[in-house]
């Protein structure tokens, strides 16, 4: 079985480069509290974000990748607007869409599924998050607590599964009531849509095991992720299913080793030091288990960017140069391949890269770092 | 000045001389080969309704209407992704967007429509209608009650405007909670999307006055719906907001009064048409069986145009318009009928 390989649209814009904030693609950045642009150039030129993420995604289905994953956070755009904009802009880019499903009436979000099969041929999945609690809970208005929000998503996914192929379907849940619901022809014979699966705890593994495809995973140091994907897969057999597991990393390679390595230390040499000491004490957020478990492997003293080497290629400070997790690896084309390779070696099935600027870098990884990743166990 | 919006057939159209509803474009699971084997077919299954639609949007683009409408039948695509799909390759076009207000989180709502905001130039408008019958309700995952149903679109509406408008915005309703939300950077400074409702009750007049940018009622004689209009003029004076109103009317429209007539004659026998038509042309009924007007207006393009400018001088801004087949109607009403119709929206304005 071949590994697939996803990239990922950076779905609140992003630095053009890892060393420095600016210039910033896309308008969230501000700089010196100037605006920024709502396209790329500084000019009133009517271009909107969605265009340099079309252009993204036309590079990354050039490079061979399947498709991207695209987030959903308080300050991004939003993955269901995203994939219906570029559906007609893409020939085989697959739209992994990150959604809570808590925020979509389940019989709604069948529709709106079966439509963008209908508009794209076949090419909407699903990273399906069950969000990380607390007050950015509350500011999308949803107060349901941790466990509880995975019960929903285990109805939701339910209900939509329930309803794909046209029913009649009832369902009498906690959080969703359905009778007689099913999609209409010929929406209801439109595939269903691979999900990849995000959540450490155990209800997160719970809900994964009955309906995911792919158990998707940050990168975490290679023995616990080994043990954490051992774990989801008897789990799984144990319902007579078969899961496979993915990882979400991303990646700095380079022609050499200390090429990949001087775009580390050139981004961390420009930190302020207020931002490493936040991400030494920042240990957790929310009630999320990941977020936690990603901190924890962190080190003390953080005096150079050394000092976030945790294993080998592995740097767990990717957060201090764009928002997001923190570890990734780093290395020559070579040895991020070998990592991949490792990385399949535990148990990794699929593989949602990114790098920074998202455009130029999926061509690199897609001409360089892909055709050297062996891919079988 | 009045804005024209084109009505996109969400489920299925009608073809001139054949009023089966079809979804054109598109082969079906079970239809038979369109042709005989005598005859090549390049397509295969590569075309769907989805790209008919794409022409629809196209037309209203070119011939320059305001607007498309985007139906919400069940049985037929999700309107939101429609939109999304048909949105980069229109300029100018409003793409009005029909919902339900139980599609989900109003947060979550607001959130995607400040993408379409700023993916189209602010191009996004919204029109949240409910579905009446509480078992159809049931088969669409929503258990509400029929009274609840406007107070959640009240509700809904006042999330939305609070995350779209503010910052540490909080509310607790029935439905629908927030704490300390509202859109900060680049997914703020974006407008709320024009709000379009619609109802005959007071309750549903209420809710206008007090939510709606537009007020949209369904197609009747312009006798019947002069008190109406005062009525709910009246309510919004009240609020003390200005409210828009809206008419919701299919049009059937040819060279000559014969020949609308004669083509209406034919879409009544075919659809089982057992309604009346006044002095006026307007055809109570007719065309219901592919679309969702209430009313057809048949006549000559002088004698339409002269009908809905009647309409517009008794206070209606929007004229949400539709007609079967529907992309080949917004050429022949795009080019026969609006340029008239703009002529004499905008008479006042070269007059003073």
């Amino acid at each position: 079985m071949a590994i697939d390989f996803h990239w990922r649209l950076p779905s609140h814009g992003e630095p053009s480069t890892h060393r420095n904030r600016e210039p910033y693609r896309g308008d969230w950045f501000f700089g010196n509290g100037q605006p920024g642009s709502h396209g790329l150039s500084s000019r009133a030129d009517g271009f909107s974000y969605i265009d340099y993420l079309g252009e993204i995604a036309r590079a990354a289905e050039i490079s061979g990748f399947q498709g991207g994953l695209i987030p959903s956070f308080p300050s991004t755009d939003e993955p269901w607007a995203i994939s219906a904009f570029l559906a007609q802009q893409t020939r085989t880019f697959r739209f992994m869409l990150a959604f809570q499903p808590g925020f979509l009436n389940p019989v709604t979000a069948a529709r709106m599924t079966a439509t963008l099969q209908r508009a794209t041929g076949g090419r909407a999945l699903f990273n399906v998050i069950t969000g990380g609690g607390g007050p950015s809970q509350l500011w999308w208005g949803d107060s349901v607590p941790h466990d509880d929000r995975y019960t929903r998503t285990t109805e939701f996914l339910d209900v939509l599964r329930g309803v794909w192929q046209g029913g009649p379907f009832s369902y009498d849940g906690k959080f969703y009531q359905v009778q007689d619901a099913g999609l209409a022809e010929p929406l209801s014979r439109e595939e269903f849509p691979e999900i990849y699966f995000s959540g450490s705890s155990d209800a997160a593994l719970s809900s994964a095991s009955k309906h995911a495809e792919y158990y998707l995973s940050w990168l975490e140091p290679f023995d616990q992720l080994r043990e954490k994907f051992d774990r989801v897969k008897q789990r799984t057999d144990l319902l007579g299913r078969k899961i496979k597991c993915a990882v979400r990393v991303d990646v700095i390679a380079r022609a050499t080793e200390e090429e990949a390595w001087a775009e580390v230390r050139k981004g961390f040499e420009r930190l302020d030091p207020a931002a490493i000491a936040r991400l030494r004490e920042r240990r957790g957020g929310g009630d999320s288990v990941g977020a936690s478990r990603q901190g924890a492997a962190r080190p003390l003293t953080i005096n150079s960017y050394k000092d976030l080497i945790i294993e080998p290629n592995v740097w767990s400070g990717f957060s201090l140069l764009r928002g997001g997790q923190t570890n990734g690896i780093v290395g020559s084309y070579e040895q991020v391949a070998e990592r991949l390779d490792d990385l399949v070696q535990l148990g990794a099935d699929a593989f949602i890269l990114a790098s920074t600027p998202h455009l130029e870098e999926t061509y690199r990884v897609g001409e360089e770092v892909l055709p050297l990743v062996k891919g079988h166990r | 000045m009045s804005e024209y919006i084109w009505q996109l057939p969400n489920n299925r159209d009608a073809r001139y001389a054949d009023a089966t509803p079809r979804k054109r474009g598109e082969r079906l699971e079970g239809d038979r080969a369109p042709f005989t084997s005598g005859v090549s077919d390049p397509r295969g299954s590569r075309f769907n309704y989805l790209d008919y639609l794409h022409q629809i949007a196209r037309a209203a683009d070119l011939t320059g209407f305001d607007g498309i409408r985007i139906q919400n039948d069940h049985q037929g695509d999700e309107p939101w992704i429609i939109a999304g799909y048909l949105a980069p390759s229109t300029r100018r076009l409003k793409l009005l967007t029909e919902f339900d207000a139980s599609r989900g989180s109003a947060v979550y709502a607001a959130k995607n429509a400040m993408s379409f905001q700023r993916f189209t130039g602010n191009r996004f408008a919204w029109q949240i209608s409910s579905v009446e019958d509480p078992v159809v309700r049931l088969q669409l995952g929503d258990r509400a009650q029929n009274a609840d149903l406007l107070p959640r679109i009240d509700e809904f509406l006042t999330v939305a405007r609070g995350v779209i408008d503010q910052t540490g915005f909080n509310f607790k309703g029935r439905f629908f909670e927030v704490l300390e939300g509202g859109f900060s950077g680049p997914l703020s400074g974006h407008p709320v999307p024009t709000v379009y409702l619609s109802g005959a009750t007071a309750e549903a007049y209420q809710l206008s006055a007090a939510q709606a940018d537009v007020h949209v009622f369904d197609a009747q004689p312009a006798a019947q719906l002069l008190p109406l209009l005062a009525e709910v003029a009246a309510i919004a004076k009240i609020h003390q907001r200005e409210l828009k109103f809206g008419l919701r009317i299919d049009v059937l429209a040819r060279e000559s009064q014969e020949e609308a007539e004669f083509d209406a004659r034919r879409l009544a026998e075919q659809t089982d048409w057992q309604g009346s038509f006044d002095a006026d042309g307007l055809w109570l009924g007719l065309g219901s069986a592919h679309g969702d007007a209430k009313a057809t207006l048949v006549g000559s393009y002088e004698q339409v145009i002269e009908r809905l400018s009647a309409y517009a001088d008794a206070g209606i801004h929007s004229f949400l318009l539709g007609g079967a087949p529907h992309l080949e109607e917004a050429y022949r009403v795009g080019e026969n009928l609006l340029p008239a119709l703009r002529a004499y929206s905008q008479r006042d304005a070269n007059v003073a």
